[in-house]
C-alpha cells in the first residue's frame, strides 16, 4: 500500500460528510420538527471540527465551530429550522467546503457576512421561539404533564476509556441539565488480578430531576451512543429533593421492580449487595426498550455496512483483467471443445464457471446504488425553486437502484440538465398554475428502476407539457423540416434532441440557449443508453433514460452476416424469426409481419456491403429500442457470447453504426452494433420511402 | 565523455524503423513503434474511412489497422510472407492511441541522419505534402519520413 496523503483522506472523508450534511440540512427544510436530523447534521459539522483541526484546517476548525454554535439554539429546540435558516446553513456549508478543498479562492469576509447572517436568524428568531416550542408541543405534552425527570441506566463499552471518552465529563455534562443523583454500579468490577487498568468497569444508575426534553440527553450521549447502551425512563413525579425521590418513585413502580431496585441504594454503601441489580437491569430496560433502539439504527445507516475505500482506478483495472480473462476463457473453451481429451473439457468448463462467477463478483462491487446521484439534486432543486421562485417538490425513488460507477459519473450532468428543463420550462410560473387549477408547488420526480438488463432513470415533472405546435414552427423556421410536412408527434419532439434547437423565447441563465438536449442525447447515446420523451399538454412531461446494466461486460448474441460476425446486445433482442420466402419477395418494401404488426428490417448484408452470395435461410433478428422494433436480417445466428466491450478508437470515431468492439474466442476481433443507430436509420429509411411513395 | 557522445549521437541521428510500402521505402521514428506482428485476422469496419478499413486484436486490444497504401494511392497488394503489422503509438486529438499499420516488408531498424536530412521537394511528388516530415537519404537511396499524425488525421 502506497502512503496515502492523510490531507486528501481527510478531503475525501469530508467531502462525505458534507453530502450528509447537506441532505439533512435540506431535509430538515421538510421536516423542521425531526430532531434525528438534526443530529446528523450536527455529528457531521463535529467531525468535520474535530478533523478539520486535527489536519491543521484550522480556518475550517474555527469557523464550524462558529456555525455550530449558532446553530447550537436550532439542535435545542429553542428555534425552529426555516426555510431562509436552512438557505444559509447551506451557503455556511459550501463556505467549509470551499475552505477544504480550494481556500484560495475565498475570503474570510465571506465567511464572516455567512455567521452574521446566521447569527441573525438565530436570533432574531428568538422572540417566535415560544411559539415554536408551543407548536411543537402538543405531541409531548402528555408526557411532559406526569413526567418531571428521568430514570437513565448507563452501561458503556469497556473499552471506552481507550478511545478517549471519558464517562465522568459525560456525566458532568448531564447534571447540567439539572439535579441528578448518580449511583455507580459496581457488579462488573472484576477481582483485581483480572481487572484491565484501561478499562471501563462501572455503570451508573442515574435519577435526573429535570423536565428536560429526551433528546436533550441523547444529545450528551451522542457522540459515544454506539459504544453504550442508555436504557431511558421517566420519572413519574418528584416532589421532594434527591435523594428522597427515588423511594417514592420505586414505591409507585409496579411492585417485582421495587423489590429489587431497592438494593440500588444500598449498593452505595455495600456494593456486595450489587447482585440483585444485576437482575434489576432486564426489568429497567425491557420498558424503554424501543427508545433507544430507533437512535442505534439511525447510527449504522450513517456509517453504512462495513466497507472497504478503494481506488476508482484499481476496480478499472481489475474489470480489464476479468475482461482478458473472459476473452482469454473463450479461448481455452473453444479449444477444448475441439478436442478430444475430457480432462481438458473439464478443466475447461470449471475456468468458465469461476471467471463468470468472477466477472459478476466484479461487476458487482463496481455497481454504486443511484441514491448517492439523486442526493446532489435536491440541493439543486432547492436553489432553482428558490431563484425562480417556483415552489417545487422533489420526490425521489428506486434510490437503491443499482449502476456501474462509471454511468453513474456519466448521468450527473444529464440528470442536471433534465431537471433545470423541468423547473425552467416544464413547471410553469404560480399564477399560471393555479389558473389552470393545479396546485401551486410543482412537482418534479426523479426514480430509478431495474428493467430487465437495464436501467430506467424518469425525470417526471407535472408542468404544462410540450408544446409541439411551437417545436414544429421552430423546426420549420430553421428549415429542419419542410412546411406542412407530415409528422408524428413523437418525431416532431426529436427536434429537441437537434443541436442548437431551443424554443424557449428569452434566454434564461440556466436554459434556452439550445445546447443541452442534443448533449444529453449524445451522452446517454454514449453510454449504449437511448433516452424517449413523452408529454401530455398541461399534465407534464416525462423522460425516460435506459441505461445497460454496466459498461464493461455484457450479454450479447453472436451473429454471422457475410464473413463478418457481430454482436447484438441482448437485452435489445426482442427474438429471432426466420425470414421467410414471402418476406423476401416483398423487396424493396422491407416490412415484415410479425403477429399482424408491421415491423420494418434492415438487411445487414447491404449495411456491412458483404460479399459472397447470402444463406439460404436468413434470419431475422427482431430488436427494440423503447415502443420501436425493427428487424435485422443475417445470414446466421450463432449463440450467446460473453461480450467484453472495447471501444472504438478515435479513427473510427465517425462510424456510428457499431458501439464498440469485442474479442472472440478465436481471437479475432467482432463488432458489436448499436442499436439505437440501426433504429434510427430504419426509421428514416421508411420515412424516406414514404416520401418517394408520396411523391 | 559517454554523456558527450550520446548528446552528439542523439543530435544529428534519428532511429527508425525502416519499412516498405510498394516500391517506396519509409522510415518510421523508432519511438512511435511499440511492436511488429505477423499479420492477424482482420475485421472489416463497414463505413469507415479507407485508409482504416478495419481492426485487429492486438494482446487483447481492439486497435484500428491503418493502410498507408491507400493513404498514398498506391496498389494494395496481397499479404505475402514479408507482410507485417507495425504497431505505433501517436497523439490524437492529445490522446494516444495504438494503431497497426500494414507494410509490405520491414527491413531493419536504423539510423538515419539528420544530416543527409534534403527538404521535400515541392514538385515531382506524387503525395500531398503535409504527409511528409522529410526526406532522408539512407545507404544512397531516398527516404520518407511520414508524418503519422497528419496523415492518420
Amino acid at each position: 500500500m502506497s502512503a496515502m496523503d492523510p490531507t486528501e483522506v481527510f478531503r475525501q472523508e469530508a467531502s462525505e460528510l458534507f453530502e450528509v450534511l447537506e441532505g439533512a440540512l435540506l431535509d430538515l427544510g421538510q421536516r423542521p420538527d425531526d430532531r434525528e436530523l438534526v443530529d446528523s447534521a450536527f455529528r457531521a459539522l463535529h467531525t468535520i471540527k474535530g478533523s478539520g483541526a486535527m489536519f491543521g484546517f484550522d480556518k475550517v476548525a474555527s469557523f464550524t465551530h462558529e456555525f455550530e454554535t449558532a446553530f447550537d439554539r436550532v439542535r435545542k429546540g429553542e428555534i425552529k429550522p426555516t426555510q431562509e435558516l436552512i438557505s444559509v446553513a447551506l451557503a455556511a456549508k459550501d463556505y467549509i467546503r470551499t475552505l477544504i478543498e480550494d481556500p484560495q479562492s475565498t475570503d474570510d469576509i465571506i465567511g464572516e457576512a455567512i455567521l452574521d447572517d446566521l447569527k441573525r436568524f438565530v436570533s432574531s428568531d428568538q422572540p417566535a421561539a415560544p411559539v415554536v416550542e408551543i407548536a411543537e408541543a402538543p405531541p409531548l405534552a402528555p408526557v411532559e404533564s406526569k413526567q418531571a425527570g428521568w430514570h437513565l441506566y448507563l452501561e458503556f463499552e469497556s473499552h471506552i476509556l481507550r478511545n478517549g471518552s471519558n464517562p465522568l465529563d459525560l456525566l458532568e455534562d448531564l447534571c447540567k441539565l439539572g439535579p441528578c443523583f448518580v449511583v455507580p454500579v459496581t457488579d462488573g468490577i472484576p477481582f483485581l488480578d483480572e481487572m484491565e487498568p484501561e478499562d471501563c468497569y462501572l455503570k451508573w444508575d442515574v435519577k435526573l430531576h429535570a423536565a428536560c426534553d429526551k433528546d436533550a440527553i441523547d444529545d450528551v450521549f451522542m457522540f459515544v451512543s454506539d459504544e453504550m447502551k442508555l436504557t431511558l425512563s421517566p420519572l413519574e413525579q418528584v416532589e421532594a429533593p434527591a435523594p428522597m425521590p427515588l423511594f417514592q418513585l420505586l414505591d409507585e413502580e409496579p411492585a417485582p421492580v421495587v423489590e429489587m431496585s431497592a438494593p440500588v441504594v444500598e449498593a452505595v454503601a455495600a456494593p456486595v449487595a450489587a447482585q440483585p441489580v444485576a437482575r434489576a437491569e432486564p426489568k429497567l430496560e425491557a420498558k424503554p426498550e424501543a427508545k433507544p433502539e430507533p437512535k442505534a439504527e439511525a447510527k449504522r445507516d450513517d456509517r453504512g455496512i462495513a466497507t472497504v475505500r478503494v481506488q476508482a482506478e484499481r476496480l478499472d483495472e481489475l474489470m480489464d483483467r476479468v475482461g482478458e480473462l473472459v476473452i482469454a476463457q473463450a479461448r481455452l473453451t473453444q479449444l477444448a471443445a475441439s478436442g478430444s481429451d475430457l480432462s481438458i473439457k473439464m478443466i475447461a468448463e470449471e475456468i468458465e464457471r469461476l471467471a463468470s462467477s468472477l466477472r459478476d463478483t466484479t461487476m458487482g462491487a463496481r455497481m454504486v446504488p443511484i441514491g448517492s446521484l439523486f442526493g446532489r439534486f435536491r440541493r439543486l432543486i432547492h436553489d432553482l425553486s428558490r431563484d425562480l421562485s417556483k415552489p417545487v417538490e422533489f420526490v425521489t425513488t428506486g434510490e437503491d437502484t443499482e449502476l456501474d460507477k462509471t454511468m453513474i459519473e456519466c448521468l450527473a450532468d444529464p440528470l442536471v440538465h433534465l431537471i433545470r428543463n423541468a423547473i425552467d420550462h416544464g413547471i410553469e410560473d404560480t399564477a399560471t398554475r393555479s389558473a389552470s387549477g393545479k396546485t401551486e408547488q410543482g412537482r418534479i420526480e426523479l426514480a430509478a428502476v431495474h428493467s430487465g438488463a437495464q436501467v430506467l432513470v424518469t425525470v417526471k415533472d407535472n408542468g404544462g407539457g410540450l408544446n409541439t405546435a411551437r417545436i414544429r414552427a421552430k423546426a420549420e423556421e430553421q428549415g429542419l423540416i419542410a412546411a406542412g410536412a407530415v409528422l408524428s408527434d413523437h418525431e416532431i419532439h426529436q427536434f429537441l434532441f437537434h443541436p442548437g434547437f431551443s424554443t424557449a423565447q428569452t434566454i434564461s441563465a440556466l436554459s434556452g440557449r439550445g445546447v443541452g438536449m442534443d448533449v444529453v442525447k449524445r451522452t446517454i447515446e454514449n453510454m449504449r443508453g437511448s433516452i424517449d420523451l413523452s408529454t401530455r399538454p398541461g399534465q407534464g412531461t416525462t423522460v425516460t433514460l435506459r441505461l445497460p446494466l454496466t459498461l464493461a461486460i455484457i450479454e450479447g448474441l453472436l451473429i454471422r452476416v457475410g464473413e463478418g460476425r457481430y454482436i447484438i446486445p441482448l437485452s435489445a433482442v426482442e427474438e429471432c424469426i426466420e425470414l421467410t420466402a414471402e418476406d423476401e419477395r416483398s423487396r424493396g418494401r422491407n416490412f415484415l409481419n410479425v403477429r399482424g404488426n408491421l415491423v420494418p428490417f434492415l438487411r445487414l448484408r447491404e449495411i456491412m456491403s458483404s460479399s459472397g452470395t447470402p444463406d439460404r435461410h436468413q434470419k431475422t433478428i427482431i430488436i427494440s429500442t423503447g415502443e420501436t422494433h425493427v428487424g435485422l436480417v443475417a445470414d446466421q445466428i450463432i449463440g450467446n457470447h460473453q461480450t467484453v466491450i472495447k471501444s472504438l478508437s478515435k479513427l473510427h470515431s465517425d462510424v456510428t453504426i457499431f458501439s464498440g468492439a469485442t474479442i472472440l474466442g478465436d481471437g479475432t476481433a467482432a463488432l458489436i452494433l448499436d442499436v439505437a443507430q440501426l433504429v434510427t436509420m430504419a426509421q428514416s429509411k421508411i420515412e424516406k420511402q414514404h416520401i418517394s411513395e408520396a411523391a | 565523455m559517454t554523456d558527450g557522445l550520446a548528446a552528439e549521437h542523439q543530435a544529428d541521428a534519428m532511429q527508425v524503423v525502416m519499412i516498405g510500402l510498394g516500391e517506396e521505402k519509409f522510415a518510421l521514428d523508432a519511438g512511435l513503434v511499440r511492436e511488429i506482428i505477423d499479420p492477424v485476422p482482420v475485421t472489416k469496419v463497414a463505413g469507415a474511412r479507407a485508409f482504416v478499413p478495419s481492426v485487429i486484436n492486438v494482446r487483447g486490444n481492439v486497435i484500428p489497422l491503418a493502410d498507408l497504401r491507400i493513404r498514398f494511392g498506391m496498389p494494395q497488394p496481397e499479404d505475402s510472407a514479408d507482410t507485417r503489422i507495425v504497431v505505433i503509438e501517436i497523439e490524437l486529438d492529445n490522446e494516444p492511441v495504438l494503431v497497426g499499420v500494414t507494410a509490405d516488408k520491414v527491413y531493419e531498424v536504423t539510423e538515419i541522419s539528420q544530416t543527409d536530412v534534403q527538404q521535400t521537394p515541392r514538385v515531382g511528388m506524387h503525395w500531398k505534402p503535409e504527409f511528409i516530415r522529410f526526406i532522408a537519404k539512407w545507404r544512397e537511396e531516398f527516404v520518407i519520413v511520414p508524418n503519422m499524425e497528419r496523415i492518420l488525421n
